[in-house]
């Protein structure tokens, strides 16, 4: 046997699939071959290294939580309200009745959004928070021509949310009727302390439809 | 199914079933993600599609590889998702001093979870990261949680040969993405 043909081999032997006929090559070009032995221990040792690393523990009351979540959310108008907040979602749901999605972050550098016109697009945003904040208030203020989707017309949402420590992410279906020059405003606010989040949107096919 | 359990509520049954499946799954998901937060997330999705299937759970033999399938499914579709759906990381209009809801560093787990990533263990995350989603799958299912590939033929409803090159490539790229020293005393690959 050729290293090569050992290589082919690498996999059955390490998940015990080979059978008598071919372990016995194998295993006598092992005994010969320095260099598909230490490639054999080499393959041992990441799969056992894979298999010994431990997820981190689930948040406190994760399970309770998400059994009580998944046996609420039947007949809610969109059940892929996710983690970010519970509470987020849970209000979300209430009060706007429709994904919606932020990710709670702030980097120091403008961030803009493109989208085409009459096109719904899941726009998802980003929160960081220091710690964890029950009842922040979150209150999204949309430009002319943007709307979020299954709520036509209202330029201004507002609502209570819990957040986590760490990121918070939302999903804000949006779609765009035409062009638009002011930006998508996210303002949170929570004990006093409050942050104002931009978005610019820019609108592909604006041209086209003449506005 | 029993007379008691078609007539209890289907929460109650939901929960009965479901409850000693939940730690499970996350783990199973967090190999998928590598992320609590996106393996919690991929875990209450399941469970929100699942729970108007209470009844047809309560006739699965095999609950943890028929959830183990529901769930690759829901994480191969969420990856899909946000492929089409880009991140955007909104800009703060004033950085005040000790006000909680300035950002974090960015990371995808905790400060303890972060703490605890150190040395190897974080080389195996980075690296476990550079596969593709299906590659980790299918590690985490067959390598980590032992499922045979014969097992993950039905589970995953996906051929044979396509599950043996996946684990093929998943683990060429690993190897060589792991250098040997942090493993094992012996002596390097060459080539």
């Amino acid at each position: 046997m050729e290293c090569r043909d050992f290589v082919l081999q690498l996999d059955d032997l390490l998940d015990g699939g080979l059978d008598a006929a071919r372990q016995k090559p194998v295993q006598e070009h092992l005994g010969r071959c320095p260099d598909c032995r230490s490639r054999h221990e080499h393959a041992l040792a990441v799969r056992e290294a894979v298999r010994k690393l431990s997820p981190p523990a689930m948040h406190p009351g994760f399970i309770d939580q998400t059994l009580a979540r998944a046996t609420r959310a039947v007949g809610s108008p969109n059940p892929r309200w996710r983690r970010p907040v519970l509470g987020m979602a849970v209000a979300a749901t209430l009060v706007l009745g429709v994904a919606l999605g932020v990710f709670l972050a702030t980097r120091p550098q403008v961030q803009t959004v493109a989208l085409t016109i009459d096109r719904p697009e899941t726009v998802r945003l980003m929160f960081n928070s220091a710690k964890p904040l029950k009842a922040a208030t979150l209150s999204l203020a949309l430009p002319e021509n943007v709307e979020l989707v299954g709520y036509d017309g209202r330029r201004e949402l507002s609502w209570q949310t819990d957040l986590r420590e760490g990121g918070n992410l939302m999903q804000l279906p949006l779609v765009v009727r035409g062009a638009t020059k002011k930006e998508l405003v996210a303002s949170l606010s929570h004990g006093g302390s409050s942050k104002t989040f931009r978005l610019k949107i820019e609108v592909d096919g604006a041209g086209r439809s003449g506005m | 199914m029993s007379d008691y359990r078609r007539t209890r509520p289907a929460a109650l049954n939901f929960e009965d079933l479901l409850r000693p499946q939940v730690e499970y799954l996350y783990r199973l998901a967090w190999r998928f993600t590598g992320s609590v937060a996106d393996a919690e997330d991929l875990v209450q999705d399941v469970l929100i599609k699942l729970f108007p299937r209470t009844r047809e759970l309560l006739d699965i033999q095999q609950l943890r590889p028929w959830l183990a399938r529901v769930l690759y499914r829901q994480y191969i579709d969420s990856v899909r998702q946000r492929a089409r759906s880009p991140i955007v990381e909104l800009v703060s209009d004033a950085e005040g001093e000790d006000n909680p809801l300035d950002a974090l560093p960015a990371t995808k787990d905790g400060p303890e979870e972060n703490a605890e990533r150190s040395g190897q263990r974080e080389r195996i995350l980075r690296a476990l990261d550079r596969l593709n989603p299906e590659q980790r799958a299918v590690v985490a299912m067959h390598d980590v949680e032992g499922y045979s590939l014969e097992e993950l033929e039905k589970m995953l409803e996906t051929p044979l040969g396509t599950l043996k090159s996946r684990l093929h490539r998943a683990r060429q790229r690993l190897r060589a993405l792991l250098p040997m020293e942090p493993f094992s005393s012996g002596e390097r690959v060459k080539g």
